[in-house]
């Protein structure tokens, strides 16, 4: 199996070339052109049940697309948003990702919905994480274009930033400041990070995209 | 009459230089500045293929029921750029009398007024897809220009290919296609998301778009106020 990402950063998409009997994973809705002959399947991931909790809180497909190569093949793949697409080899790891921010991974990876805590569910934005674990191939995606942090301590950051982060570190959610600030620096939550790891932020973010749209749809 | 992109990258558009006597049809709309020495005609029609039928297939097909015809007037050289409506890259093709290309509705830029301009009703297969009920046929010699939602990949097709409806921007009439479902049935491809592709069989060239519109508007869509009716 080969990958090729292309059009980062602003247009990323993944080409995955198949060989004979090889299986890739990816959200529903992604593929944009493909071999004629390539099989696919839409799979529930983790059963039935967890599924739809996936589906219903986590924003992504309820169905993931299992496409099944008989013979050499390709496929590609993009996001729904423009942006950056990245790459990460996992070995036996867990992995966080936001809603909306899985895109594509190598078949038999456990992926998870996790709930953020009852704060998170207020601020409307990152109340569900996707926990990745197990090995293989994933690939993630944001909106716009992606900062790569290396945390060590504390970083704050907006809850609407957040792509994905490793799981050594932790997080609390909370305000900025006072409650007046909280209500009115346009800031929102924020995420405290705590610890030693990697975090990604995108650098857009589509509900804001969306509120300044929203004066000019008439 | 010489085509340049400016802006390479996310944010295209098409610088077009007119010599004396050379005419530009564009979507209506798309200029964003010209020279002072051009004029501009507002047509109903498309080259050789006239009437009010035509405006209102070209409405349906998702381009304006217009398109703009610029030319220069004293005999100087003059320029007209052009900017799609979305966000993206524009691709420049040399359409050869042999080979006519198919536009996705929407796609459609503008051409050298060497070209006829046809929008082709797809009947029920274009129906189903529920994007780009029409196409718009470009035939004849000259240049055409198209935009895209992202990048622009160009794929020749040898045997055959399958492409997302939404990420379809133009291809060789050569080609032949069926709308068909992507996955094993018809329940799999819905319950997939990815609902109707079309196969293309036989040689010849397509270019697709890096991101559909309709799974971005999925997104994007329910973060907005519900539309006025």
């Amino acid at each position: 199996m080969k990958f090729d990402i292309s059009g980062n950063p602003a247009y990323g998409d993944l080409t995955v070339a198949l060989e004979a009997g090889e299986t890739f994973w990816s959200e529903g809705g992604a593929m944009s052109r493909m071999s004629s002959h390539l099989e696919l399947k839409t799979r529930l991931v983790s059963g039935l049940v967890k599924s739809v909790v996936r589906r219903l809180v986590g924003g992504e497909s309820l169905l993931i697309s299992e496409y099944t190569a008989a013979q050499m093949a390709f496929v590609s793949l993009t996001p729904s948003c423009p942006g950056t697409i990245l790459h990460r080899r996992m070995n036996g790891d867990r992995f966080y990702l936001t809603a909306g921010s899985f895109l594509a991974c190598t078949p038999n990876m456990e992926l998870q919905t996790k709930f953020g805590g009852l704060r998170s569910f207020f601020s409307g934005e990152g109340a569900f994480l996707i926990e990745i674990s197990g090995s293989g191939d994933l690939f993630f995606n944001s909106f716009g274009g992606v900062v790569e942090k290396d945390v060590n301590g504390e970083l704050v950051v907006d809850t609407g930033h957040v792509v994905a982060f490793e799981p050594t570190l932790s997080y609390t959610i909370g305000g900025m400041g006072g409650i007046k600030q909280t209500m009115f620096s346009g800031e929102g939550l924020v995420m405290r990070f705590n610890g030693r790891g990697k975090l990604f932020l995108q650098t857009r973010q589509l509900p804001a995209l969306a509120g300044w749209l929203t004066p000019y749809c008439r | 009459m010489n085509i340049e992109i400016l802006s390479k990258g996310a944010f295209e558009s098409a610088l077009v230089q007119l010599e004396h006597g050379d005419e530009l049809i564009s979507d209506a709309g798309a200029m964003y500045r010209a020279s002072a020495n051009v004029d501009i005609d507002v047509t109903t029609r498309s080259r050789g293929k006239g009437g009010l039928l035509a405006g209102v297939k070209r409405l349906l097909s998702g381009n304006t029921f217009f398109l703009s015809t610029y030319r220069t007037t004293d005999g100087q050289r003059g320029e007209v750029g052009l900017a799609p409506t979305h966000q993206g890259e524009i691709f420049v093709i040399d359409v050869e009398p042999s080979t006519p290309w198919i536009c996705a509705g929407g796609s459609f830029l503008g051409c050298s007024s060497g070209l006829q301009v046809d929008t082709q009703f797809q009947g029920l297969k274009g129906f189903v897809s529920g994007e780009s009920l029409f196409f718009v046929e470009v035939s004849g010699s000259g240049q055409l220009l198209v935009n895209a939602f992202g990048r622009i990949v160009e794929s020749d097709v040898d045997h055959s290919l399958t492409v997302d409806t939404g990420h379809l921007v133009a291809f060789q009439k050569s080609l032949q296609y069926s709308m068909t479902k992507a996955g094993g049935s018809w329940m799999q491809s819905w319950l997939a998301g990815e609902g109707i592709v079309m196969n293309f069989s036989g040689q010849g060239s397509i270019l697709t778009q890096s991101h559909n519109p309709t799974e971005f508007g999925k997104r994007l869509g329910p973060l907005l106020p519900t539309r006025k009716q």
